[in-house]
């Protein structure tokens, strides 16, 4: 875990968070897969508990890759921490899509990256796959957390329902276990 | 050109909305942009979509094509930032108070009760996007390498996905 001590330097947070925004091909759980990777795993930022309260939230209010970025920096330093992680997010593809946009309409013509994307999205499939595979292991305790993730897991796929409403749907059945284990045991 | 207030107020007011949830974007970006201020054409709309997807930023990042579009540079700057003004600001009033709440003990367990669903909504997004882009043969193999080099070994995701993108082009052109 971070050392309030050493504090994590800011520069440190834009640059990490500026090398995910390049990289994150396929947006939404392919940036929550990458910091997963860079920020749990590599760099120990913030906790794997954290972190999935911080999606939980994210995914409640909205674009949740940008969330998730602006959470782990507020972890780390604070109001100004989340906002430079939240900047350096956006950079490059604001940088990119404004470039996109003067091509587009100067010369009416889409450039064609798409083919590339036919490569990048197997490759973050598979690395969502991993991580959902870790996160799972130390995440899904027992049956009740295993019917849990199946649920959400077919009511997301199956039935197409909104993450926001799912998740409200989980925090309520885990309110009242946590309440009824309180109560009664 | 459109005015940077009108542009600036217009997003701002987008992104109040987005923080709700963002399946109603598509549709009310449309209204907005495309029936409302006309500034894009249904087919600038809709490529501006598809190119917004290329990016690794939220699809709200159209704002920045649209704003392009209606003010210049200048535009798409103001877009982008107020568009994603309000939830950056209501994540970072959540963090500031989740560090507090947690503590206490019914919402910390009731926090932690929740995550096997959210590990579950991980892998329903690797599914959706399987079914939206694993087309054939050629997917698989990728995706099956893929999972294996971010399994097995600590190579930097950043290089896996810029080869995997080189890898499309060569055999995709």
């Amino acid at each position: 875990m971070h050392n309030s001590t050493h504090k994590v330097r800011l520069t440190d947070i834009f640059l990490t968070f500026v090398k995910i925004g390049v990289t994150g091909f396929g947006g939404g759980m392919a940036i929550v897969a990458l910091v997963e990777r860079i920020c749990v795993r590599e760099k120990n930022w913030i906790s794997s508990e954290e972190f999935l309260h911080g999606l939980a939230f994210g995914q409640i209010l909205g674009p949740f890759s940008l969330n998730v970025c602006t959470f782990t920096g507020h972890h780390l330093r604070g109001i100004r921490g989340g906002i430079i992680a939240a900047v350096g997010f956006m950079l490059p593809s604001f940088l990119l899509v404004t470039l996109l946009s003067w091509i587009y309409f100067t010369y009416d013509k889409l450039p064609q990256l798409q083919a590339a994307l036919k490569g990048t999205n197997p490759v973050v499939i598979g690395l969502i796959i991993v991580v959902a595979i870790d996160m799972g292991r130390k995440q899904i305790k027992g049956w009740s957390g295993m019917l849990m993730a199946v649920a959400a897991f077919c009511a997301s796929v199956f039935f197409k329902l909104n993450a926001a409403w799912i998740l409200l749907g989980a925090a309520l059945w885990s309110l009242c276990s946590a309440y009824y284990r309180r109560r009664f045991t | 050109m459109a005015s940077l207030l009108l542009i600036a107020w217009t997003f701002f007011r987008i992104g109040l909305i987005f923080v709700g949830g963002g399946y109603v974007l598509i549709p009310l970006l449309n209204h907005i942009m495309v029936e409302q201020y006309r500034w894009l054409t249904l087919r600038q709309f809709l490529d501006g979509l598809a190119l917004s997807q290329l990016t690794p930023g939220p699809l709200a990042i159209i704002a920045t094509f649209t704003g392009f579009r209606a003010g210049g540079f200048p535009g798409a700057f103001v877009a982008t930032v107020c568009i994603f003004l309000p939830c950056v600001m209501l994540m970072l009033i959540v963090g500031r108070n989740y560090e507090r709440l947690k503590k206490i003990d019914l919402i910390g367990s009731t926090l932690d009760g929740l995550l096997p669903a959210v590990v579950g909504l991980v892998a329903a997004a690797a599914w959706n996007l399987g079914v939206a882009s694993l087309s054939g043969l050629k997917e698989f193999l990728i995706l099956a390498a893929g999972f294996a080099l971010f399994k097995w070994t600590k190579i930097a995701p950043m290089f896996v996905i810029f080869g995997a993108g080189l890898v499309g082009l060569l055999l995709n052109n």
